[in-house]
């Protein structure tokens, strides 16, 4: 296993909208997927999960609903809202920008000053 | 946000459910990742241990989801309300003045609210109230804007014959002696047809309604009670159906007892009794011979509406006046049968009014909501450093802007509970000045209806009051830190703020007052009005002559010879007479004559006059000046020559050039044989009939009381001395005639005068108070704005003093500030002053929309005593002493 990163304050939520867009998933589910789609890269809190998960719910930016597991138990299902959608839009593009700006910058060459 | 609050709402809705949804999504959890766990070859012990030592700690977990919802307000808002209550309790004067201003203006509104809620908003006391309808004949060309409904109305109408409404009644005013001689008393009534109860939709609860049988003067001896006089005089006995009481001389059999709900519009009738009639009174010839004593009142089939039934009725009297003599006559002057809904049509004359008032303390709202703002605002500048410090600690933005909604709804609510009280008291007030004697006024009281308007006022005000403060920490917030002193935390758009709310202030004070002034001068022209007789010394009283006594009109001319007679032989007792009906007394008593030799022109409406029989001394006593010819005296009814007087708006109408001595009138709108023409045997000078504030005038006759007998009549006397003064005398001389009989609404003419302008004073002088309170909350705001400037710039005036500044000069500054402030809250005051005169103009009694007076004289009063608020606070800045300031610092 590589080295993990600690997750920036934030950028938790975006992980999640990403998460839940791809498909509706329950709260484990979710925790699987962003350390599939991070590759394993990132360190989740699974704590902090659930506490994101409920402040996006309240905040309109993704639906639950309960339905069956793969393996028949009840669960939590969280699907993107159209708000959400458009939130992950704009936070995407936010992120783009701020990532592509910050790794500009710590490319810079003593020649290009 | 809609969003939040629905998720909230959920939340809390059903906890519960909540919490164990969150249980066993977090459960769900860990055992998936335990069982992941095993997958990968952990042993099921190790794996369960490792999943919830992964997980961390789950209560704390759910504590912080439970926040993610917003479910931990209630325990934050405990915390910020014991907050607020420490920070109110140490500042008691900003605490005391905070909340009276509330109570105040919220009171004022609320009593004002009580009254229009119970007359105007809340619905008549019957099942599908809104279904129910007046019907009135009208002739406007005629001068007669209302005349009730006839008999022949009514039998032309009833039964479907009006397919619009399922049910259709009428009903009359009236009074009763009732019970045994010695303990007879007189009582409201209502004379009423056999529908009535269910057209309204509430019957009697014991016994039955009225029957068609019983419509005739031979079968009309039942009554059914009201709930009160069935318990006062029955002690609520179940049997009472079937015994009989007595009511003026005649034995009535009681057929039903109406439940304690019962109310009909503004009535206070003990007993009902069946509207009887002679099958000859119900004959087309009667038509048009309402009085305005009979009233209908239908009720709308559900669906039907109010256009359909004004079209049928419409239809129906097309149809019937084909073959009727008087149609033409009656067309001529307008004639319609208006259908209007009951409530509506029992409010209209008070509705402007109330409108009016409400829209007033209204105003008087506004001004104290900017003035406690600005008081918040001083308070908010003295605690920005304290908040910028808890926001640079983290405190959110949403923390703050609850802090500062709990402590603005902590003000008014508690301000709105004693508004409350306070209403309960004002409602006291109004019904001092009258406002139970308003149509359906029994009915105003503070009830939960006044309580929600209340609730919902105090946060609507509470809110209002919280958004500048909010944007004034979030404005400030940046900078509070970064100054060193108090003095220059506040920005200069607080400072703007601050004497925008004063300019708002000062104008819509003026506003008020000038709307106030308008209402005061319009009262004062109305009471300047000369009436046309000298109302001095003259009191008047109400005798119904009832009973076996007085079979026939002679017996009530002999019984009111007597009475004249003897009052005149009182001490004190100058002149007596008798009438059918009195000026200012609310019945019209409008009707027709025709003026022999005189053609109407085609086109001209028949003229409802005023029409009065009247006997003994009654002109001399009412203190009437004759203009040509005679007063009426008591032989005129005895004598076989009929004579007349008219007055002078009569005489110029028919005889602009000549005299109308010996002329001859037919009583009506028909012409008639030659010996029942009365001649014309002097003219008075025209008097206000109806209320000071009349202004066309149609004329009115005066017949011999022996023409015009009625069992009602009124009683005056004028006195050598003050007129209450020969009230006991009065009734004891009516006693010693016939113990029977009773005076009842004794008051001096004076009196009855100053009783129909109520509908004029009380508004003027709930105006006045609402002005004097709004004065002195512009006087404190503007004193409170102007100190905190002086305050504020404490620093500033003291180094300038040093350097050699006049406390003169200093002083002139402050008050050439509040003059800046007073003169924009003038000009924009009178822009609305100008809009307010153009609104309440219909209400007004001679006097402009803006009155050049009133405006300067409400200018005046405002400046005075915003200046003078200004005076102190600048006098304080000149006594600023330079050392004191800088080695403060």
């Amino acid at each position: 296993m590589g080295k993990t990163a600690e997750l920036l304050p934030g950028t938790l939520d975006l992980l999640i909208l990403k998460a839940v867009s791809l498909r509706p998933l329950h709260g484990y589910g979710v925790l699987l997927r962003i350390q599939q789609i991070c590759r394993d890269a990132l360190k989740i809190p699974q704590g902090s999960l659930y506490p994101a998960l409920y402040r996006l719910e309240h905040q309109g930016l993704i639906a639950a609903e309960w339905g069956q597991s793969d393996n028949n138990r009840r669960a939590k299902y969280y699907t993107l809202t159209a708000a959400g959608r458009a939130r992950l839009r704009e936070e995407t593009a936010g992120w783009n920008r701020l990532a592509s700006a910050i790794a500009a910058a710590l490319n810079t060459k003593p020649e290009e000053v | 946000m809609l969003a939040r609050l629905r998720s909230l709402y959920r939340a809390l809705t059903s906890r519960s459910d909540f919490e164990a949804g969150m249980t066993e999504e977090l459960r769900f959890h860990i055992r998936q990742f335990a069982e992941d766990l095993v997958r990968s070859g952990v042993v099921p012990e190790e794996a369960r241990r490792r999943a919830r030592l992964e997980f961390g700690a789950i209560e704390a977990v759910k504590e912080e989801c439970r926040g993610a919802r917003g479910l931990l307000m209630p325990a934050e808002l405990g915390r910020q309300f014991r907050y607020t209550a420490r920070l109110l309790k140490k500042t008691p004067a900003f605490t005391a003045t905070a909340l009276l201003t509330v109570a105040l203006c919220l009171g004022a509104n609320l009593t004002i609210f009580a009254v229009l809620d119970s007359i105007l908003l809340r619905g008549l006391p019957f099942p599908h109230a809104h279904e129910l309808v007046t019907i009135f004949n009208t002739y406007p060309k005629a001068g007669v804007e209302r005349d009730g409904s006839s008999l022949p109305n009514y039998y032309e109408r009833r039964g479907g014959r009006i397919p619009a409404f399922s049910s259709l009644s009428i009903y009359a005013y009236g009074t009763a002696i009732v019970g045994e001689p010695g303990s007879a008393a007189r009582d409201e009534i209502m004379r009423v047809s056999p529908e009535f109860f269910i057209t309204l939709g509430i019957g009697p609860s014991l016994g039955r309604g009225f029957t068609e049988q019983e419509t005739t003067f031979q079968t009309d001896a039942v009554v059914i009670l009201s709930d009160g006089y069935w318990r006062q005089h029955f002690h609520g006995d179940l049997g009472v159906i079937g015994r009989q009481i007595r009511v003026d001389d005649n034995r009535r059999t009681v057929v039903g007892v109406l439940p304690p709900a019962f109310h009909f519009l503004s009535s206070d009738a003990q007993l009902y009794f069946p509207l009887s009639s002679r099958p000859e009174d119900r004959v087309s010839r009667y038509r048009h011979s309402g009085g305005d004593v009979i009233q209908t009142i239908a009720r709308l089939k559900p669906g039907a509406t109010l256009q359909e039934a004004q079209s049928q009725i419409d239809l129906q009297n097309a149809r019937i006046e084909l073959d009727d003599p008087q149609a033409e006559l009656m067309a001529s002057a307008g004639f319609r049968s208006l259908v209007v809904p009951l409530h509506a049509d029992h409010v209209a004359s008070i509705r402007p009014t109330l409108l009016l008032l409400q829209a007033g303390v209204l105003v008087l709202l506004v001004i104290g909501v900017v003035n406690l703002a600005n008081l918040l605002l001083v308070r908010a500048s003295a605690r920005a450093k304290e908040l910028a410090v808890r926001q640079a600690l983290g405190a959110s933005r949403r923390h703050l802007v609850c802090g500062v909604l709990v402590e603005t709804t902590v003000i008014t609510l508690a301000g709105g509970l004693l508004g409350l009280a306070a209403a309960a008291g004002g409602i006291r007030l109004l019904a001092a000045l009258g406002a139970d004697r308003l149509p359906l006024g029994a009915r105003i009281a503070v009830d939960g209806r006044v309580a929600l308007a209340a609730l919902v006022g105090a946060v609507a005000m509470g809110i209002a009051l919280a958004i500048p403060i909010v944007w004034f920490h979030l404005r400030g917030s940046g900078t509070a830190l970064r100054s060193e002193t108090r003095s220059a935390t506040t920005g200069r758009a607080a400072q703007a703020l601050r004497q925008g709310f004063v300019v708002a202030q000062i104008a819509l004070a003026f506003v008020l007052l000038d709307g106030a002034g308008l209402l005061g001068l319009s009262l004062k022209r109305a009471m300047a009005v000369f009436p046309g007789f000298h109302p001095d010394h003259v009191l008047t009283g109400q005798i119904s002559m009832v009973g076996k006594k007085y079979p026939d009109p002679l017996a009530g001319l002999a019984f009111s010879e007597r009475l004249v007679g003897e009052l005149e032989r009182q001490p004190g007792g100058l002149a007596a007479g008798v009438s059918n009906n009195l000026p200012f007394s609310g019945y019209s008593g409008k009707s027709a004559a025709t003026v022999k030799g005189y053609v109407l022109p085609p086109g001209e409406p028949p003229r409802g006059l005023y029409s009065y029989g009247v006997g003994g001394d009654y002109f001399r006593a009412m203190g009437f000046h004759l203009r040509a010819g005679r007063f009426l005296t008591s032989e005129d009814s005895r004598r076989p020559e009929r004579v007349c007087v008219v007055d002078s708006d009569f005489a110029r109408h028919y005889w602009p050039n000549s005299s109308p001595l010996g002329h001859q009138l037919l009583q009506g709108s028909e012409t008639g044989p030659d010996r029942e023409a009365f001649t014309v045997v002097g003219v008075v000078d025209s008097i206000k009939q109806a209320g000071l504030t009349d202004e066309a005038a149609q004329g009115a006759v005066y017949y011999p009381y022996i023409y015009r007998p009625e069992n009602n009549i009124f009683v005056v006397v004028r006195a050598a001395v003050s007129p209450e003064s020969l009230r006991m005398t009065m009734q004891k001389v009516v006693r010693d005639i016939d113990p029977g009989l009773a005076v009842n609404d004794i008051r001096s003419m004076d009196d009855r005068i100053t009783d129909s302008l109520m509908a004029r004073r009380s508004p003027a002088l709930l105006a006045g108070l609402f002005c004097a309170i709004a004065l002195l909350l512009t006087g404190i705001g503007t004193y409170g704005v102007l100190s905190y400037a002086v305050a504020q710039r404490n620093r500033e005036i003291g180094l300038r003093m040093a350097l050699g500044a006049q406390p003169r000069q200093i002083r002139s500054q402050f008050l050439a500030l509040g003059l800046r402030l007073v003169i924009a809250g003038l000009a924009l005051g009178s822009v609305g002053s100008w809009l307010v005169g153009k609104v309440i103009q219909a209400v007004l009694f001679h006097v402009p929309a803006s009155s050049p007076v009133v405006l300067s004289c409400a200018g005046a009063i405002m400046a005075s005593i915003s200046l003078a608020a200004c005076l102190v606070p600048a006098g304080r800045a000149a006594l600023v002493s330079p050392m004191q300031v800088l080695t403060e610092q």
